[in-house]
């Protein structure tokens, strides 16, 4: 067992759930809203990916942001759905009713794609590169550089612009930035379309790791979960530093222990940081939109 | 208000009502350019109610009728932030800043509001003029700041949004004597320049030294409206505060 190795996986993994988790991330900081539909989301992103490049024969960097603009126009589609109880903030009925869309994309995507396994390969993770007894794809390593730079980019957004200091109003306190002159229902449309075109965005990246199932999602969405709550509620850096060190975590105790119970043992993890610090890893007084 | 004035806010059998029950049952109001119409009133008359359905806001989910029109044009039925844009501002009572942004981010609008005749829009710097302290504290976080600096942020904010009509929800509420005089003032001096300001007020002595007309609500009507000289001595005034008026 080489320890370098794992912890190039780690850090591969680490920021894909980073990147995977994106999305949420900022759901839930700006409009307090979760969508366990982002599972399947997921799954649609890769598979809309993967229609585009194989079936369509669109070049891989043309059929990502497809997946993208899809992944939006879903996105949108939900939220004029939960509009009402968006302002209400029922939680309950927006947890299920994301549930339940995230079934029908299952079901409408086994329709459209079948049930059968896929492998969406790219230029990327077809090329290898190996560093002495070290090997990784350029896929990769173009995941790692897309985490970094999507986070980055949200960071600056949130805290160096209009549109970013409009976001951090609504997700404190949505009333009082009507006030201020905010259209809070476009925030929300933008919020979930930039949910839906994250995690297709993620998808087109990470995909291509693994065999694709219109039946996967189950496991995006638990390790989002996590990423999300470990980083402290809607904290974009406390996501980043969950997510890369989830995957650390799942690649070492996948390696030391067994890679059978990775997704139990980072749920261990979770129970042990909610009892000890409710509020996540990095939860400060500033928690939120940040 | 005299006939010549030209009407800013012209508001039409507003009605306002929670769960069914009536809160506030307006048949008509008027305010002039320029000029600061006093509402006041006892707890629970309705007051913030009015003010806020004016704005199309709240933190509850009232049900609304009647017509509001600003400078002509009606804006009944338009949402916040339409009205907000419009220049119908409100400053409501209760949470007036972002706690975790400070008090520069705090200072930023929504849209780029453009200045017309009768609507000044106020720069940041114009704002730090104003109230020097916020300037002083601009670094701070909205959660940081003294009541009184939360209203200055909650009025500087309004400004620069180049208010038409400022609503303005009990100012002074926890302020101390010194501020209320402060904001009080600040008011004078913008209605001079034009602005058109609906106050309302719990305290009614300081509302007196501002307002050109008061109107006392009770159970969401109005029961006595005039100019402020007029008024300002009516017991009914008093007994309001006083928590004996038996309507």
């Amino acid at each position: 067992m080489n320890l370098t190795q794992q912890l190039i996986n780690g850090i591969v993994l680490g920021h894909a759930f980073a990147l995977v988790a994106i999305g949420w991330t900022l759901l839930l900081g700006v409009a307090r809203l979760v969508n366990f539909g982002h599972g399947q989301m997921y799954m649609l992103g890769a598979f809309v990916t993967w229609w585009a490049v194989v079936k369509a024969g669109v070049p891989y960097v043309l059929a990502v942001p497809i997946a993208m603009a899809i992944g939006a126009l879903f996105g949108l589609v939900m939220q004029r759905v939960m509009l009402k109880a968006t302002f209400e903030q029922n939680l309950v009925s927006i947890m299920i009713m994301t549930l339940g869309f995230g079934y029908v994309l299952h079901g409408g995507a086994a329709l459209v794609f079948g049930s059968t396994g896929q492998i969406l390969d790219t230029a990327l993770s077809r090329n290898d590169i190996t560093i002495g007894d070290l090997w990784f794809t350029w896929q990769d390593a173009a995941i790692v550089i897309a985490a970094i730079v999507v986070f980055v980019g949200l960071k600056w957004v949130l805290d160096g612009t209009r549109v970013g200091r409009l976001v951090r109003m609504v997700a404190e306190d949505p009333k009082l930035a009507m006030l201020a002159g905010v259209n809070v229902r476009r925030v929300y449309y933008g919020v979930f379309a930039f949910e839906g075109a994250a995690v297709a965005f993620a998808a087109g990246m990470v995909a291509p790791r693994t065999p694709i199932l219109t039946s996967m999602g189950f496991e995006e969405v638990i390790m989002t979960f996590v990423v999300v709550v470990l980083g402290g509620i809607g904290s974009v850096t406390g996501s980043y530093v969950a997510g890369v060190a989830l995957g650390l975590f799942t690649a070492l105790f996948g390696a030391l222990v067994s890679p059978a119970y990775t997704t139990a043992a980072a749920f261990l993890v979770l129970i042990a940081v909610l009892v000890l610090r409710p509020r996540g890893l990095s939860a400060g007084p500033a928690a939120g939109a940040h | 208000m005299s006939a010549s004035v030209n009407v800013v806010l012209r508001v039409r059998d507003l009605r306002v009502a929670y769960a069914g029950n009536q809160a506030v049952d307006l048949k008509s109001l008027d305010v002039g350019q320029g000029e600061v119409v006093g509402v006041v009133g006892a707890n629970g008359a309705g007051k913030s109610t009015l003010v806020n359905a004016l704005a199309g806001w709240s933190r509850g989910a009232p049900r609304v009728t009647g017509e509001v029109a600003l400078g002509g044009q009606r804006v009944d039925g338009r949402p916040t932030h339409e009205r907000i844009r419009s220049g119908l501002l409100l400053v409501p009572e209760g949470r007036l800043v972002f706690g975790r942004m400070n008090v520069e981010d705090n200072l930023s609008t929504a849209f780029s509001p453009l200045a017309a005749p009768g609507r000044k829009v106020y720069t940041r710097d114009e704002i730090y003029e104003l109230f020097p302290r916020l300037k002083e504290r601009r670094h701070h976080l909205g959660s940081q700041l003294s009541g009184g600096e939360r209203q200055m942020l909650g009025i500087g904010r309004a400004l620069m949004m180049g208010p038409r009509v400022l609503l303005l929800d009990e100012p002074s509420i926890g302020l101390a004597p010194k501020l209320v005089q402060q904001v009080l003032d600040t008011m004078r001096t913008l209605a001079r320049s034009g602005l058109s300001i609906l106050l309302v007020e719990q305290n009614v002595r300081a509302a007196l030294e501002v307002v050109d007309r008061l109107l006392l609500l009770e159970r969401g009507r109005v029961v006595l409206e005039g100019p402020a000289a007029q008024v300002g001595n009516d017991p009914r005034i008093a007994q309001a505060y006083l928590g004996v008026a038996t309507a």
